[in-house]
């Protein structure tokens, strides 16, 4: 009982820290959402949801609704699949300890940049006229390559970066967690006759299939947060291709518009949304790990 | 057909061979039993047999056909592992036809063949459960299925009962020799329990730091030890062991002890010569003081197994112990009796500990 009550009290501060930045930032968005305000004017009324029925006759909103949707569809997948390719390649080849702690320090790195110092990097490297990726599509007659400028190509473009950063990260983490599986059901596996990638689509995989949906969940609710990346890369642009939710609220809210009002009904649409999504997803995804 | 042929199997981690030259040959149908203690290299030798493990030097044959670079599924062995080591993410059912759907054999010859086998092991209830959701004797039976379905030509068992509570151990036991019976294939069982050896063993191969002590039958182990080491781990309660030098007449002496030994079974033995007596507690019992062969000794603690009990006697300052169905009427601190037959005596060299019988 005591330890119940101990348990509580530790953890009031940070949740109610955590409880009132969230409140105090929800309650703005929704106060400033029923109303008209902009930053070009001081003026303003209340008019009620109006923000919210314009939103829903926005087709640059459902635009930058299917762009979020894509975006995150792109990187988690990516993100998971490079990571169990690479883990599997690397728990079949490399056997030495020494080896597999460098190739897993190496993969740390690219998350432990800043993701604006990332942002340019990969800019600089897709570069049409001066870009080493360019250059090396040259040397096979490829391209020039508009990366990041063709509209076909500008969001699977960024997203390469984030699945650059995500998925060397995560293979480090599948591939540890690889290593923690016990050996026997493995070698059971190898009497049963079954070839190396069965072994893994079979037993390794299976075993992990919890801690992997935890991993999507972890990736999805990341890659809500990938403005600032996509704002280095392509600003949103060609046009909107790669315009998600919150560059557009960006967009109409602090860059053009000034229309913070819109802005703060659009991301409190984007906060329902996401928050029923990733219940849903979330109960999904424990059922089918059980 | 499915006979194994290990011939100077070399293994090493690193520098250090844990197996250094091992020899041995299993004979088609036989159940053979590695038996020895904790780090013997039991488990190396089977899973070097299996394939999990690559040897160092040496050559594995069964069945006639080189498998020494062969990978473990294609060498027609089946393994049953301590742990179980159950896929924990399938049914009961796809766990045991797992290695067949492997294989590629067609789900209408599945089907009958797992109905088999499930009922075989009483599994037919549990096809659809996940082996979490079973006790631990059913989970070591799904493996024991597993491993049947496949038909293989070897059958190998890691420890596979010494997570069993004991009841359950000796039941499995049972089937598992019973399974043999019937199916008379190769088995290499591994154990480092002498009672389970003794009792399931068609052979023991007795190890001792990686290489084989003693091989034979469960009675020539019992009765013939080859050395002290062998002598020491095979029987409950232990033998005793007493240093003695021999005397004129084939008389082995150890203080107040004096037996008369066997001239046909100890030939080569001299007078002067030191020995080491080995007795087991098993194969004497209470005694006239004047019956040959007498051992006289104050009772120290007697010990309760049922129908039988065990006592524990000083004699010359040293313990030695035997056991007796009488044992209700001796007392702590009474002066008894207790004797054996010559041909029960076993005698070691003390230097090598190796047996000095001569037949
Ligand atoms: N992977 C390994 N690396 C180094 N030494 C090992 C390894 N596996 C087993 N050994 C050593 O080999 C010896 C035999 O082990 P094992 O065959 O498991 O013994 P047993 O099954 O008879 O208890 C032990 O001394 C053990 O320490
Ligand atoms: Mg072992």
């Amino acid at each position: 009982m005591t330890r119940k009550i101990f348990v509580r009290l530790a953890l009031v501060p940070a949740i109610s820290i955590l409880a009132t930045l969230a409140l105090v930032s929800i309650a703005g968005a929704i106060w400033f959402a029923l109303m008209n305000r902009t930053l070009r004017s001081p003026e303003y009324e209340f008019v009620g949801a109006y923000n919210f029925l314009r939103l829903l006759r926005d087709s640059r909103f459902f635009n930058a609704l299917e762009i979020s949707a894509l975006w995150e569809l792109i990187t988690v997948t990516g993100t998971l699949g490079l990571a169990v390719l690479l883990s599997v390649l690397i728990y079949e080849t490399v056997q030495k300890p020494l080896w597999r702690n460098v190739i897993c320090f190496a993969f740390l790195v690219p998350v432990l940049l800043p993701r604006v110092a990332a942002a340019f990097i990969w800019r600089f490297m897709y570069s049409p006229s001066l870009g080493v990726i360019n250059y090396l599509c040259g040397l096979v007659g490829i391209g020039p390559v508009e990366f990041l400028a063709d509209p076909s190509l500008a969001l699977i473009s960024v997203a390469v970066v984030d699945i650059w950063q995500w998925g060397l990260f995560f293979t480090v983490i599948v591939l540890k967690l690889m290593e923690t599986l016990p050996r026997d059901p493995i070698e059971a596996a190898m009497l049963d006759n079954a070839r190396r990638w069965e072994i893994h689509a079979y037993v390794t995989l299976p075993m992990l299939k919890g801690p992997l949906v935890s991993l999507a969940l972890v990736k999805a609710v990341e890659s809500l947060r990938s403005f600032d990346l996509i704002f280095v890369m392509t600003g949103g642009g060609p046009g909107k291709a790669t315009e998600t939710l919150d560059l557009y609220a960006y967009q109409m809210g602090i860059n053009m518009g000034g229309r913070i009002s819109y802005a703060s009904a659009m991301s409190l649409l984007l906060l329902v949304v996401t928050t029923i999504a990733f219940t849903v997803i979330w109960k999904a995804g424990k059922k089918w790990a059980a | 057909m499915a006979n194994i042929t290990c011939s100077n199997i070399v293994k090493s981690y690193g520098a250090f061979p844990v197996i250094d030259g091992l020899d041995l040959s299993i004979p088609d149908h036989e159940f053979v039993v590695f038996l020895g203690p904790s780090g013997c290299g039991k488990s190396t030798m089977l899973r070097m047999i299996a394939g999990l493990e690559e040897v160092t030097g040496g050559r594995i044959e069964i069945g006639g056909t080189d498998v020494t670079d062969m990978p473990p599924g294609d060498r027609g062995v089946a393994m049953v592992f301590q742990s179980y080591a159950l896929y924990p993410h399938m049914s009961v059912a796809d766990n045991i036809t797992f290695g067949l759907r492997r294989q590629g054999v067609s789900r209408s010859e599945i089907a009958p063949r797992l109905e088999q086998v499930a009922d075989m092991l009483g599994l037919s209830p549990y096809l659809d459960r996940r082996p979490k959701n079973l006790s631990g004797g059913q989970q070591q039976r799904v493996a024991m299925a597993r491993a049947m379905i496949k038909t293989p030509k070897v059958f190998l068992f890691d420890e596979p009962l010494s997570n069993l509570d004991a009841k359950l151990r000796e039941k499995l036991r049972t089937e598992i020799r019973k399974m043999h019976l019937q199916l008379k294939t190769t088995t290499i069982f591994v154990t480092h329990d002498q009672l389970e050896a003794m009792t399931i063993a068609d052979r023991i191969v007795l190890m001792r730091d990686g290489e084989i002590e003693q091989m034979g039958t469960p009675d020539e182990i019992f009765e013939r030890p080859a050395s002290h080491f062998v002598a020491d781990f095979i029987g409950t309660p232990a033998m005793n062991f007493i240093d003695a030098t021999i005397e004129a007449g084939h008389v082995a002496r150890a203080g107040s002890i004096a037996l008369s030994l066997s001239p046909e079974l100890f030939p080569g033995l001299v007078p002067g010569q030191k020995v080491e007596l080995g007795l087991r507690p098993a194969s004497m019992d209470l005694a006239a003081p004047d019956a040959p062969n007498a051992i006289g000794g104050t009772v120290v603690l007697v010990e309760n197994m049922g129908a039988e009990g065990q006592v524990i006697t000083q004699v010359d300052g040293a313990e030695i112990s035997f056991v007796t169905p009488q044992f209700r009427q001796v007392r702590a601190g009474e002066t008894v009796h207790f004797a054996l037959r010559p041909d029960q005596i076993h005698i070691f060299d003390p230097e090598t500990g190796r047996s000095l019988r001569g037949v």
